[in-house]
């Protein structure tokens, strides 16, 4: 019943959940999303301090993978490549809405969708088809799991594209409320620069500079 | 408890089409059909892997069944996903994709209107329902692993025979000590930073109230995994699970992984929803020099936990991708570096220990204002030493790893970070100290929680700086010595503090008192069996008595036993307070809305707390440390000063 | 030279000159004819002298098995001596201040919330500048200290800098230290590849040790030596110590690895030269000149 939770008079639309003004919660949700880039942030440093200090290690000279087979690069980038393109995309859309082009969002969220649902059947192909398991040595296993990271990323954002499209399409996203989708976005971005740099990691760092590790067990190095 | 209070006023906002009946499949799903459905497709999981994807009596070099681990894994995840699926958790996203918004009706019957006691058993997105949650299942991890540790020391004093046998000794220790770090992260924020923080800020709920529920039941559905591992061949190892010794441990240690992974995401979401809590929706007015410095230490806690929890997570994910599809981040023979886990986790597990100190600390801090009748001393240098440990607390991990080898000239930065890291904290003991000088303490049980942890912190600090000096630490480092030092923290500072926190806020959650007479005896019995206990564990550690061992030269063995004896005082201690709370909370003295008589926003509500907190959203003029009378020494001060003016004037 | 002669004259002019606050004795009288204020101070000091003899008291605890038996250990003795000398007057403040709490400034109990007369102080400029400027001496103190002193042991045990540092005159001599679950074993590359279980070394003579594990993580821990350092599997560390005093010492593992984890222990014999040499022989080892 106070002025905060009753401004009903208010231009701005309601949100029916709590009669807050919808730039209340969307300034929550925007913190929200902040926050959890920061956290996967941490989780994508988390693999990429794995994968650099094994390669700077070579612990026993055993980061490179069987017969020198290290992963072809031109995937890797290609599914960077599609995350931006669906990054632009959706930025594309949500300044469509918010300039009143609804129809410019939902083209975006199809568009979008699409891309991922590429990148993401790509990256389950590139896991599929490197020349090597993810048991064979510590490149193998860092490699791996920096693809296994954007795929699950890919996973996340082809429901969060996919529910921005629908939800777009029933009328749920206005232009006078459409911050879901301006947060979609930015995650998007994020998942772009994680990418990217696995993507970095993943081409750039092959051969260990680390050649005269000590062999296992012994004193000879 | 009740929830008849009058919500606010809706009929002006357009609502979207209502689906069903408010709930929607939230109507149906409780507690009951999370476990059910956790079992189900945990058995469906185990039965259709063991039948169809595991090669049964081909075994791996070490002897063990090829494939067992992979299954176990997919078991353990199938109870995580089946017990959240049969929860509820997923009908929010769903929902949302669809295009389902929540109507009011179906927020307020998911903050569990209308359902009586039944809405603790569901998923309930009211705070003070997660708190209640959280309060109970801090409660359980603290009773298990108390239990743990009276066998743990039951072993050491007994120094003529092995009790246990060793590999269930080792898992003992283990589970000990990670059960109790999950309880004392969340026994401060999970019931007091959900219950009383929102009240306290002047909010109507939390900033995500699903995401408030998701956090409590991803916690416990990953308590499961982690306490069948004693079933299951234990984990074998320390909380710290150095590998590659983890990897050799059966699937036990897959429970423990899991646990990790999973407690990972609930802290995670625990922390996004509190820090937008604090930050986006305090009440009108209270800036950010007048917020109570309790919702600092949650925010400082939080933001510890969001940033560096994700490190420990990784590290266990990439140990249990080690064990069930053999790669290699840890295996030295095929590249891995145990060294990198030892970062990976110490990444985490040093700040961890401010995550539970912390908010611990900033708890005394709220309430010792109340029971002195005095202003918090210098609110500005309170928060700037928690801003301070907050910061420095992300440079320190590497103290755990002096003794590793992994880079000996890291140990003079290091060092110098973690000595720094004593300024800050230093601050708070400062503001403690402070807020004490000159007041006129009432020494109520809560009151009297303060004086206990300023000796525990004390000695903990003392020893502390012994540790984070690395000569000393080379011959401390995993002695007997660090362990009594982390006791003294963590138990000393932490889960005395949290009960102190308890104590005081009780009545606000529960309308009752709680029984100051039975929970003294209780608390003062286990401070003094905490002091023989770590006391002579010190002593142990001086004469180089290693941690983690089962036996010992007879040189440990006095103060072995006399360690062992003060762990049962303890134990008997803390099964008084257990009663005293229990006791309390069904027919103790009832307390009013404000039985301490403080003026912070949580107290001006009426208990029982109402399910939005506030007929009317307060608006905040002051901080709320508004107490005592003008200082008389001030007087004197004065009229030393005018007299100073007045003689220079003179002068002149 | 002028400036000299106008200064004193700026001075009885300037507004910012200070003089219309009372002299700082004076003040400081003034606290300390409050009672409370000598109470905490005499406090304070019976304090310190109770907690003083715990300097002696964590020497003596350590030194229970033997110790010090190398100039680190008693670098590392001395450093918890001082550490614990310093430390001893802030924890004495600290227990002042609580105890008179309970009993100098009144306290009250029972069920209602008392109308005390708590005085508002909310905050104090001196005391905190205080507190901080104390506290962080004493930690830059700590720093200093504690870095000098890891300079020192690393010198003393060359064990993080390899890069030939011989603080004796005596060749120094290599042992491999090899931990696997759940036994250490000792190499003497030097002296012909002899190996053994135990450890015996010459008095004064340096070790340095390279350690190594086959499969976890271990840690080598001479503890009446004072040297410490893990055995991890895939990688080398050193570490490195000069006995001098004769006798038999513990060596343990730190670090748990696996079920005989506590019974991970052997010793290590310090013994004159000539021992030593009768023992290499005796081993089939040569002396290494
Ligand atoms: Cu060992």
């Amino acid at each position: 019943m106070s002025a905060v939770t009753r401004s009903a008079s208010a231009p701005e639309p309601l949100s029916p959940t709590t009669g807050e003004p919808v730039s209340t919660p969307a300034r929550r949700n925007r913190l929200g999303i902040w926050l959890c880039i920061v956290s996967d942030a941490t989780g994508t440093v988390a693999l990429l301090v794995a994968y650099s200090y094994l390669w700077s290690l070579n612990v026993n000279s055993a980061w490179a993978p069987p017969k020198d087979a290290w992963a072809d690069a031109l995937p890797f980038w290609l599914i960077v490549l599609g995350i931006v393109v669906a990054a632009v995309v959706m930025w594309w859309g949500v300044r469509g809405i918010e300039a009143g082009h609804r129809d410019r969002l939902i083209v975006a969220s199809v568009v979008a969708s699409v891309i991922v649902v590429a990148a993401f059947v790509g990256q389950i192909v590139q896991l599929a088809t490197f020349p090597f398991g993810p048991s064979d040595g510590a490149y193998a296993s860092a490699t791996y799991w920096l693809a296994l990271a954007t795929a699950f990323h890919l996973f996340l954002l082809l429901f969060l594209v996919t529910a921005i499209l629908n939800r777009t399409r029933r009328g749920l996203i206005t232009v006078a409320n459409p911050y879901h989708a301006r947060l979609v976005a930015m995650w998007v971005t994020w998942i772009c620069v994680a990418a990217f740099l696995g993507a970095l990691f993943a081409t750039t760092m092959t051969v260990s500079p680390n050649l005269d590790s000590p062999s296992f067990g012994t004193f000879q190095e | 408890m009740s929830d008849t209070a009058v919500i606010h006023e809706q009929a002006a906002v357009p609502q979207p089409a209502q689906h069903g009946r408010p709930g929607g499949m939230l109507r149906h799903t409780s507690i009951i059909t999370g476990t059910v459905a956790g079992l189900v497709l945990a058995v469906i999981t185990y039965a259709i892997g063991s039948h169809y994807f595991v090669p049964w009596g081909e075994q791996n070099a070490d002897f063990s069944q090829v494939g067992l681990d992979a299954l176990v894994a997919a078991t353990y995840v199938a109870w995580v996903i089946g017990f959240m699926a049969g929860i509820g958790a997923f009908a929010g996203p769903i929902r949302w994709a669809l295009g389902h918004d929540l109507t009011h009706a179906d927020a307020e019957y998911m903050a569990g209107r209308g359902q009586g006691k039944w809405r603790y058993w569901k998923y309930t997105t009211d705070h003070k329902v997660v708190g209640f949650q959280y309060l109970i299942m801090a409660m359980v991890l603290l009773g298990l692993g108390g239990f743990l540790a009276m066998l743990i020391r039951t072993e050491l004093g007994v120094t003529w025979a092995e009790v246990f046998d060793p590999n269930f000794y080792n898992s003992l220790i283990g589970t000990h000590g990670i059960v109790m770090v999950i309880a004392m992260i969340i026994v401060v924020a999970g019931p007091l930073g959900n219950f009383i923080v929102p009240i306290m800020i002047g909010a109507r709920d939390m900033a995500f109230p699903r995401l408030n529920a998701l956090s409590f039941w991803l916690l416990f559905a990953a308590v499961p995994p982690l306490v069948s591992n004693l079933l299951l061949g234990g984990m074998r190892d320390g909380w710290t699970v150095y590998q590659p010794l983890g990897n050799q441990a059966p699937v036990g240690m897959i429970g423990y992984q899991v646990c990790i992974i999973v407690f990972a995401f609930s802290t995670g979401i625990a922390s996004v929803n509190l820090i937008t809590t604090i930050v986006t929706m305090r009440a009108r007015g209270m800036t950010w020099n007048r917020v109570p410095i309790f919702a600092f230490g949650i925010l400082g806690s939080s933001i510890m936990g969001l940033v560096w929890f994700p490190m420990f997570q990784y590290s266990q994910i990439l140990a249990l991708s080690d064990k069930v599809i053999a790669s290699s981040f840890y295996i030295p023979q095929m590249g891995g570096s145990v060294w990198l886990y030892e970062n990976l986790f110490w990444l985490l597990g040093h700040p961890e220990v401010y995550v539970i100190v912390i908010p611990a600390t900033a708890a005394l801090l709220e309430l010792m204002t109340v029971f002195l009748r005095k202003p918090l001393f210098s609110y500005k240098i309170a928060v700037a030493g928690i801003a301070g440990v907050v910061g420095i607390s992300s440079v320190v991990w590497v103290h755990h790893m002096y003794m590793t080898g992994w880079a000996p000239a890291a140990g003079y930065p290091f060092m110098l970070s973690t000595e720094l890291i004593s300024i800050p904290f230093g601050f708070l003991v400062l503001v403690m100290l402070g807020t004490i000088w000159r007041g006129k303490v009432w020494t109520r049980l809560p009151m009297m929680c303060v004086y206990a942890v300023i000796w525990c912190k004390i000695i903990g600090g003392i020893t502390g700086v012994y540790l984070s000096d690395v000569p000393v630490d080379q011959y401390m480092h995993g002695s007997m010595f660090v362990v009594a030092h982390f006791h003294f923290m963590l138990m000393g500072a932490g889960l005395f503090a949290a009960m102190g926190a308890i104590a005081y806020w009780f009545p606000k959650m529960t309308g009752r008192i709680l029984n100051e007479r039975i929970g003294s005896i209780g608390f003062w019995t286990a401070f003094f069996g905490f002091q023989l206990t770590f006391g002579s564990m010190f002593i142990a550690g001086l004469q180089g008595m290693p941690r983690r061992v089962l036996q010992f030269d007879n040189a440990f063995n006095i103060s072995n036993w006399a360690s062992t004896i003060g762990a049962y005082i303890i134990g008997i201690g803390m099964l008084v307070f257990l009663y005293a709370v229990i006791h309390s909370w069904r027919n103790g003295q009832p307390s009013g809305s404000n039985p301490w008589g403080s003026k912070s926003l949580e107290w001006q509500t009426e208990t029982p707390v109402p399910l939005e907190n506030f007929p009317v959203l307060p608006v905040v003029t002051s901080d709320p440390y508004d107490y005592g009378v003008p200082d008389p020494y001030d007087e004197i001060e004065r009229e030393l000063t005018d007299e100073g003016a007045e003689s220079t004037v003179g002068a002149r | 030279m002028s400036t000299v002669d106008d200064r004193p004259m700026a001075d009885a002019d300037g507004p910012e000159e200070p003089t219309n606050r009372p002299e700082v004795t004076h003040r400081l009288r003034e606290w300390l004819s409050r009672p409370y204020a000598r109470h905490i101070i005499v406090m304070t000091a019976v304090f310190t002298l109770l907690v003083l003899p715990a300097a002696w008291l964590v020497i003596h605890f350590m030194n229970l098995t033997g110790a010090p038996a190398s100039a680190i250990m008693s670098e590392i003795e001395k450093t918890m001596f001082v550490f614990t000398m310093v430390s001893a007057p802030l924890m004495a403040v600290t227990l002042a201040v609580i105890i008179y709490s309970l009993i100098g400034w009144g306290r009250v109990t029972g069920d209602e919330p008392p109308m005390q007369a708590s005085p508002a102080i909310r905050g104090n400029a001196i005391g905190t500048g205080l507190w901080i400027g104390v506290t962080s001496v004493l930690a830059a103190f700590l720093v200093v200290w504690g870095l000098v002193e890891l300079a020192t042991i690393t010198s003393l045990s060359y064990g993080s800098t390899p890069a030939n540092q011989q603080p004796n005159s005596a060749r120094p001599i290599d042992i491999n230290v090899t931990g696997q679950q759940w036994v250490w074993s000792f190499e003497y590359p030097d002296n012909g590849r002899i190996t053994s279980d135990q450890l015996v070394v010459p008095i004064d003579v340096p070790l340095y040790f390279n350690v190594t594990s086959l499969d976890v993580v271990h840690s080598f821990w001479v503890v009446e030596l004072g040297i410490k350092i893990d055995a991890n599997p895939g990688a080398i560390t050193n570490t490195g110590v000069t006995p001098n005093k004769l006798g038999t010492y513990s060596i343990r593992c730190a670090e748990l690895c696996g079920l005989h984890h506590a019974y991970m222990e052997t010793t290590i014999t310090v013994v004159t030269q000539e021992q030593y040499d009768a023992w290499l022989r005796e081993h089939g080892g040569k002396r290494t000149v």
